[in-house]
């Protein structure tokens, strides 16, 4: 330890400071990349995204009579695999900070709350692109394993396929934002996006238009299987209820909060 | 320089900041003292653009907070040095705030040397004690070359040492023309630290000015073997004086008439003997803050909690 500092170690040379211009939105992103995954928590939480998603695949692979043998399908076993556990990322990447309170620092380094939302967005869909990819890969390998032990696969993907497979993943991982951005508390958010859904399901089973409507198996299930004839009031309904009004909801409490 | 006006903070209708006015000049240390939960940090925040006030402004060198291009080039501040995420290691805290402040990664090294961190770098702050994150939040705090300080109870968890070491890190940094505003509930710690001060208490401030002026005794005690004798002595050369404490003798000198010099010559011609000639205990402060804090401290705590 040194209590000898010259003025350059604390940086307020008399020489008039360098104009300082705004902070680059692409420099927020990486940060809030590095955020997202540079702990041991976030590493084994995107680990277990992998094991999930391979293990569904596997699945498909050594019991031919559990899923279609098909590539789109596989695909769509993947999917599911993803998407148990990337929304509950995407949660973190947004009340994270709420629960560790490092929303002091991260708020006061750039005080345009809507910058940083905005990143830790942009970084959801970074997250949820790269998880679309390694599912996509672990697809692949399946396919080769499957085919490798001399199994005959229907050839059935298509780009709706594989655009409905995105579109799914982002989906979910945009849920799991915007319940974050709302509730700004990890356990509870990620509480909210296993227990709501459930609910509704269950609820589903009574009544056609919770099934079909307020519950997001049905609608997105449609969208990854890329049938949207007759489904598009369901979806944007869906869409809207589960992204677009909590998402909104949660940027403006999130900017208005105060940081107590 | 940081300013403030009349800022002013309810909690559900309860006032936790009332019209507090501060101005914190470069090159010198203000202490901003009050006992827990008159409302400094809610006031600090509010400087700060985490909480937003109901009224009054805050602005660092003459701009609001939340419009500075890059705050932490301007104003590095250490609000609660355990509100750090416990699973990234020391350095790369740093490094995010480094990267954020668009310094160079040369710097984050630098200051871990300077903050006596750099053996613990690649720990977790999990791992760190209150002292080392509080070493660690003053790194933070100057990562992005400031011009201004803002610090809430820096002191806490820090050794004696610790504490030293930071006392002259700041008045470096405000010789060197940096403004600090420093907050504290301990009186002896700001006046072992700042040269300005600002007391506030229920939320309002109740005092401020510099430090010297406001230790600087207004009263000279006086103490003779034979009172009665010192007594006819003042009032023989219209000196007034309250008696006490005890049989001493205190004398107004906020005229500027009295000083001990002028008493010490009153006694000699009237020949009384003093046992006792020197400024009153600067307790004037102590008091101050003891009867504005004391009955209000229990209440105040449970509040915080």
């Amino acid at each position: 330890m040194t209590t000898s500092l010259s003025p350059r170690t604390l940086g307020i040379d008399s020489a008039p400071p360098p104009a300082v211009g705004s902070i680059p939105f692409s420099r927020l992103v990486g940060v809030e990349w590095a955020k997202a995954t540079d702990t041991r928590a976030a590493r084994w939480l995107l680990a277990l995204v992998a094991l999930s998603t391979t293990a569904m695949v596997l699945v498909a692979v050594l019991v031919p009579t559990s899923f279609d043998q098909t590539d789109a399908s596989y695909l769509r076993v993947a999917a599911l695999g993803l998407t148990i556990l990337l929304p509950v990322v995407a949660i973190l990447v947004f009340t994270g900070e709420w629960s560790q309170r490092s929303v002091f620092t991260t708020f006061t380094q750039e005080p345009r709350r809507i910058r940083v939302l905005n990143a830790k967005l942009a970084v959801s869909s970074m997250l949820g692109g790269a998880g679309a990819v390694f599912g996509g890969v672990v697809t692949a390998a399946g396919l080769g394993l499957a085919s490798v032990s001399g199994r005959e696969l229907e050839a059935d993907l298509t780009v709706g396929a594989i655009t409905g497979y995105l579109l799914f993943v982002l989906l979910n991982v945009f849920a799991g934002a915007a319940l974050g951005a709302l509730l700004q508390s990890s356990a509870v958010a990620i509480a909210t996006s296993f227990a709501l859904p459930a609910a509704f399901a269950v609820l589903g089973t009574t009544s056609a238009l919770v099934s079909d409507w307020i519950d997001t198996s049905a609608p997105w299930t449609w969208v990854l299987e890329n049938d949207w004839a007759g489904h598009v009031p369901q979806i944007s309904f869906s869409v809207l209820i589960w992204v677009a009004v909590p998402l909104t909801a949660g940027v403006v409490r999130t900017i208005r909060r105060d940081v107590a | 320089m940081i300013t403030t006006t009349a800022l002013t903070k309810r909690y559900h209708k309860v006032p936790v900041v009332r019209d507090v006015s501060l101005h914190c000049e470069p090159g010198t240390i203000t202490g901003f003292l009050g006992a827990n939960g008159a409302g400094k940090s809610t006031t600090l925040k509010m400087i700060v653009g985490l909480v937003r006030p109901d009224r009054g402004t805050a602005t660092i060198d003459g701009q609001p907070f939340v419009e500075l291009p890059n705050p932490t080039r301007v104003v590095g501040m250490l609000l609660d040095a355990s509100a750090m995420h416990p699973g990234r290691s020391g350095r790369s805290t740093l490094s995010i705030a480094a990267r954020i402040a668009g310094v160079p990664t040369t710097r984050v090294e630098h200051l871990l040397d300077l903050v006596g961190l750099a053996d613990a770098a690649e720990k977790r702050v999990g791992t760190y004690s209150l002292g080392m994150r509080q070493r660690l939040g003053i790194a933070q705090a100057l990562i992005g070359e400031p011009k201004a300080l803002i610090l809430d109870e820096p002191a806490n968890g820090l050794d004696p040492e610790g504490i030293a070491w930071m006392r002259t890190l700041l008045r470096d940094f405000a010789d060197h023309g940096g403004t600090v505003l420093l907050s504290s509930h301990l009186l002896h710690e700001v006046q072992a630290t700042a040269d300005h001060l600002v007391v506030i208490a229920d939320g309002a401030v109740v005092t401020a000015g510099r430090l010297d002026d406001l230790l600087a005794s207004s009263t000279i005690l006086v103490r003779s073997p034979d009172p009665s004798a010192l007594a006819a002595a003042l009032q023989a050369e219209r000196i007034d004086f309250v008696a006490g404490p005890g049989d001493a003798f205190t004398v107004d000198i906020s005229g500027g008439r009295v000083t001990t010099e002028v008493l010490a010559g009153v006694a000699r011609d009237h020949q009384v003997l003093l046992t006792e000639l020197r400024p009153s205990e600067a307790d004037g402060l102590e008091q101050l803050f003891f009867s504005l804090t004391a009955s209000k401290a229990a209440p105040a705590q449970e509040a915080l909690a």
